[in-house]
């Protein structure tokens, strides 16, 4: 499943702006996002996703993830997160 | 204009119930920031807070009288007839009609409301216990400390977020300057540590995982506190006249909005509010020695609050010792302002500079001296106490030694 559509289709509500600025190499301070417009499309995605995200104010662009650090700075580094994140709860469920 | 001093301080803290222990806590820098005790933790992530401890409201209240206390307005109380004992001071009724009770308080009677709503939403029960109201407005607090103290003078509550305190604390010393009371019990309180208010928090992702460190480049966010601190403040002259102890003297408050941001500190506004407290006071900034910080341990308000003493102070800055407390007393959001304050005049009435808990490493753009973990002797003339709140609303005082 490619996730990208949707994270893209959040990121722009949350910001308020048109889809088609979003390419996957968008980075969200560049569109202007302040901390709290990337909790808000955190909390987007995981009510979308059904997903945890563990961001966290304090570590800026990065996210921990099962011990690997993972880059939260454009759409592709948002959507490599929630593809993880999803897989993961797949995973768990299938288990 | 009459001179206004600190005559009687009494905290409820993670650190202790007491003034003595609460002090000497925080000069150890022992910090009160433990696993959550006492609340279902199932739902949320956040495993700590700075709870307050061995606080047992039956040995401080009836049955029948505590049915219609909160958590946050037992806090305020005990705290409240601390304070006027400390002070030595009689309430009669003719000192009853004259003195002011300001109390400053964020959120509310949290217990109340989150056990309400869960009976209603969870438990689908068909009532709520009939005080319910009465319990959990913001004013129960100071309410209830006017009826228990007999105080009929000027009454009410300060909300104004993580300043609540510091604004109380200004307006009460405010009236007691311009006379329009003699004397003022004042301070905040919080107990806001429910299910409802830290899931709140968490959405928020500024919350801890381990503990809070303030000024540390190692930080990891805030944590969460509750407590109150209540003091007696009264005119310098009537404080004299019944030879009452003075810990402090109430210099100047300065007050600013940032009209910017819901959350993040602005610099200058938080700057404008300690120059407008130097300028009530009087004072120029190479006068203080002591600024008793915001300090939350989040990145944005230590590098801004940081910034911003640089803007107040200029070249002072260097020379000025800064320390925040919230590494040992965590946030207790409307009683942070008046337990800083607390530590504030106990700093300058034992001349030792409580020191910044928690603290691991320097930060680049941390550049002040943070009295990192131990205590430091100092001679300190004058001191100050800020807040900055959510929504942009700052709060700072100003004290002399008495």
């Amino acid at each position: 499943m490619d996730v990208t559509d949707d994270v893209r289709a959040i990121i722009a509500q949350s910001l308020k702006i048109p889809v088609e600025r979003l390419t996957p190499d968008t980075r969200l301070d560049e569109l202007g996002a302040e901390s709290l417009d990337v909790i808000e499309i955190v909390f987007g995605l995981e009510e979308k996703f059904d997903i945890s995200i563990p961001f966290k104010a304090d570590e800026g662009t990065r996210v921990t993830i099962g011990g690997e650090q993972m880059e939260f700075s454009t759409v592709r580094d948002v959507a490599n997160i929630v593809q993880k994140l999803v897989a993961a709860k797949e995973r768990a469920k299938a288990s | 204009m009459n001179r206004v001093v600190v005559t009687g301080i009494g905290v409820v803290s993670p650190i202790g119930n007491t003034r003595d222990a609460f002090w000497s806590e925080l000069v150890a820098a022992r910090s009160g920031i433990g696993p959550i005790e006492g609340i279902s933790t199932n739902l949320f992530t956040t495993r700590i807070a700075a709870q307050v401890r061995d606080f047992d409201p039956l040995q401080h209240f009836d049955a029948k009288r505590l049915t219609l206390l909160d958590r946050f307005s037992q806090f305020a109380m005990v705290a409240a007839r601390a304070a006027v004992a400390d002070a030595q001071l009689a309430l009669t009724e003719e000192a009853a009609l004259q003195t002011a009770a300001i109390v400053g308080n964020a959120a509310g009677g949290q217990t109340s409301l989150d056990e309400g709503y869960y009976k209603v939403y969870a438990l689908k029960s068909p009532r709520l216990h009939p005080l319910t109201i009465p319990r959990l407005m913001s004013s129960a607090a100071v309410s209830q400390v006017s009826m228990d103290l007999g105080i009929k003078g000027p009454t009410f509550t300060v909300a104004s977020a993580c300043s609540s305190g510091t604004h109380a604390i200004g307006q009460a010393f405010q009236m007691v300057r311009t006379g329009q009371v003699p004397i003022a019990v004042t301070g905040g309180t919080e107990a806001c540590l429910t299910v409802g208010t830290i899931k709140g928090w968490e959405a928020l992702r500024v919350l801890s995982a381990d503990t809070c460190r303030p000024f540390s480049k190692t930080r990891t966010g805030l944590v969460l506190g509750e407590g109150a601190a209540m003091f007696v403040l009264e005119t310098r002259e009537h404080a004299m006249a019944r030879s009452a102890p003075i810990y402090a003297e109430l210099l100047g408050f300065g007050m600013s909005a940032d009209a910017d941001d819901i959350t993040a500190i602005n610099t200058e506004g938080a700057a404008r509010a300690m120059r407008s407290a130097l300028t009530d006071a009087k004072i120029n900034p190479e006068d203080v020695d002591y600024v008793n910080a915001h300090g939350t341990g989040t990145a944005l308000n230590d590098k801004g609050e940081t910034a911003a003493l640089h803007i107040a102070f200029g070249p002072s800055a260097e020379r000025l010792a800064v320390s925040s407390s919230k590494g040992v007393l965590g946030h207790s959001l409307g009683a942070a302002g008046a337990l800083e304050f607390a530590a504030t005049a106990l700093a300058l009435h034992h001349q030792t500079i409580p020191p910044t808990a928690n603290f691991e490493e320097r930060d680049p753009d941390c550049d002040l001296d943070y009295v990192p973990n131990t205590a430091r002797n100092a001679p300190l003339r004058n001191a100050m106490s800020s807040s900055f709140a959510f929504g942009g609303l700052n709060a700072v005082l100003v004290l002399g030694r008495a």
